[in-house]
């Protein structure tokens, strides 16, 4: 097969020739953008699994919108009517959770009251998975609690906790969502909404499936709320997503660009061994020139030294960079397979290709140097 | 017909302020399957006689005529075609590449050719020359009458019209010299290629049809040797 290869490209048989010819030298030029190739892939990859899993821990924060009564316009509560109007403009496919919320003595196990915060939510089922019991359908007696709630208090479903005087019993122990979500029930104590006296909500929160689905609720809920008098607040959460997202390609974009500095440097010793051997050579490449070869035919042996050292270095580069970017998301991301995904391969391409090109730039003054020596005086030695 | 025609050669260097003529008007024919050598001592402009003629330098005056056309003008890549179509070189030092085996080193001029038959060519120029079990050593491989017999091989590859040897036989010892001198005679009388060799050595005075004296970048007389 190399032999087949030779005979279409005779410049890279005589390219790849002369780079053996001193092996330890081009293997030294080839590491120098190996090490490049590795630092922009790895650094790369590096962030993509670090938004991974940022964008991860923020769940589903841009697919929410909250709505909150406008206090500015005397608006204290949410009405029933409100929630209606709600579900209704957002429509069947987007999830509308009401709820309530109130400050309560509470006391876990004979212990002292404290002062805390409980919400109210008419159907948790179907907002919340439970880790430990079941959830009641309908929701109307006992109390649910978050994962930490339960951990720090050492509470189990068929405990007694006591709200405000009453003994209530646990059902459930909610799993948490999303870090960042506003939904996640992790530290709340959730009561049904029967128990509480006030009428209407604090708060509406409104989980679509998509980002733009969200968008579109807000949009909607604003022009049916909104219409006579500013009776809601409209908050999208998307924007804060979205600025996450933007520093952290930021930070790539730098940390990338601190690597690409690597490929420069290996860039100037391809340009030195290349400039070194076209020196060694100049008796050899003054004989290629009086058997009749043109400049051209120089400058492509010359480039496609420099080519080989850069594909050469450029693949080894990538097999290395691909052992380091499962080693990556296996630790980011408990999941080594992550890797496949289509930005963390852009970024093995752009390595390679960046290698490439580099490396046949730094050939481009060597081998004009080359083709343009005058035979006689390269033969005169 | 000539193969190669200098009229009035006239090289001029130009080193610091002086001006050095190196050839001060040669008058120079070949015919084909002529052998001819130039003798002269050193710095008497052999080299640079042989570099006009070989279409690697030009001349400062005067005219060069390869085959009847007047080549004294053309450009470098013109003359870079004309060098490989016609002129085979043949040098002291053989320059062969040393990462390249025998067969490939005869292969160099046409490597970037399309041409099926060159690898068969290669072999049977170095079978001609006598090393047809030598075609895959390197030349670190081969003595010194090894490496000029596959030079020879090399400035055969594309059927030169003459073939310019530059101390031919200045690397090696009187007997391989004479085993290279009679590849040339037989080259020159078989296949009708026009030979000139630049040297010192008298010995190739003895298988020449001609040889030319250049002293101080003139011509001296010629002797006919039958």
């Amino acid at each position: 097969m190399l032999e087949r290869l030779y005979r279409r490209f005779p410049a890279v048989l005589m390219a790849q020739r002369n780079l053996t010819r001193t092996k330890i030298r081009s293997m030294l030029a080839s590491l120098g953008i190996v090490i490049g190739v590795i630092a922009i892939a790895s650094l790369g990859m590096f962030g993509v699994a670090l938004q991974y899993s940022i964008s991860e821990n923020l769940g589903g924060l841009g697919n929410q919108v909250t709505v909150s009564p406008n206090s500015e316009a005397g608006v204290q509560n949410l009405t029933e009517r409100d929630v209606r109007e709600i579900r209704r403009v957002v429509g069947p496919d987007v999830s509308v959770s009401p709820e309530k919320r109130t400050v309560e003595p509470v006391s876990y196990d004979r212990g002292s009251n404290r002062t805390e915060v409980v919400y109210g939510l008419s159907d948790p089922a179907s907002v919340y998975n439970a880790t430990e019991g079941r959830i009641p359908e309908p929701f109307q007696s006992g109390v649910l609690v978050g994962e930490t709630v339960a951990e720090n208090e050492g509470l189990q479903p068929g405990n007694t906790i006591t709200v405000n005087g009453s003994s209530m019993r646990v059902r459930a122990v909610l799993e948490s969502t999303g870090s960042f979500s506003q939904l996640n029930p992790s530290n709340r104590i959730y009561l049904p909404v029967n128990s509480f006296e006030q009428r209407g909500y604090q708060q509406v929160y409104v989980s679509a499936d998509s980002g733009t689905e969200a968008n579109e609720s807000a949009v909607a809920i604003r022009d049916a709320l909104n219409d006579r008098e500013q009776r809601v607040v409209v908050q999208e959460l998307s924007s804060i997503v979205d600025q996450v997202n933007q520093t952290f390609q930021v930070i790539n974009t730098v940390l990338v660009g601190i690597a690409a500095i690597s490929l420069f440097v290996a860039g100037i010793s391809i340009l030195n061994v290349m400039l070194m051997s076209t020196v060694e050579r100049r008796e050899e490449i003054g004989v290629l020139r009086a058997v009749g070869y043109q400049k051209g035919d120089v400058l492509k042996v010359m480039l496609m030294e420099a080519t080989l050292l850069g594909v050469f270095g450029g693949l080894v580069g990538v097999g290395v960079s691909t052992l380091v970017g499962l080693a990556i998301n296996h630790y980011t991301l408990d999941d080594a397979t992550a890797l496949f995904r289509l930005a963390n391969l852009w970024y093995l391409l752009a390595a390679f290709a960046f290698a490439v090109v580099v490396s046949v730039l730094s050939g481009l003054y060597p081998a004009w140097k080359a083709a343009s020596e005058e035979p006689v005086e390269a033969l005169r030695g | 017909m000539t193969v190669i025609d200098a009229r009035q050669l006239v090289k001029r260097y130009r080193t610091g302020g002086q001006t050095l003529e190196a050839l001060k008007g040669i008058d120079f024919a070949l015919e084909p399957g002529e052998f001819v050598s130039i003798m002269g001592p050193s710095g008497s402009g052999k080299t640079t006689l042989l570099n006009i003629l070989g279409l690697l330098a030009t001349p400062t005056e005067g005219r060069l005529l390869l085959e009847d056309r007047d080549v004294t003008d053309l450009g470098d890549r013109k003359r870079t075609l004309l060098r490989k179509r016609t002129i085979g070189f043949v040098f002291q030092h053989f320059y062969l590449l040393p990462t390249l085996s025998a067969v490939e080193n005869v292969e160099v001029p046409r490597l970037f050719d399309r041409d099926r038959n060159r690898r068969a060519r290669a072999r049977d120029l170095l079978t001609r020359v006598g090393l047809g079990d030598r075609l895959d050593h390197r030349p670190d491989q081969l003595s010194g009458g090894q490496k000029q017999r596959v030079a020879i091989a090399r400035s055969l590859i594309n059927d030169p019209k003459i073939v310019l040897a530059d101390e031919p036989t200045g690397s090696l010892d009187r007997e391989t010299g004479r085993q290279i001198l009679d590849e040339f005679r037989r080259i020159a009388d078989e296949q009708d290629v026009g030979i000139i060799a630049v040297t010192h050595d008298e010995l190739v005075n003895e298988y020449v049809d001609r040889t030319v004296h250049l002293v101080d970048g003139e011509l001296g007389r010629e002797q006919l040797d039958a």
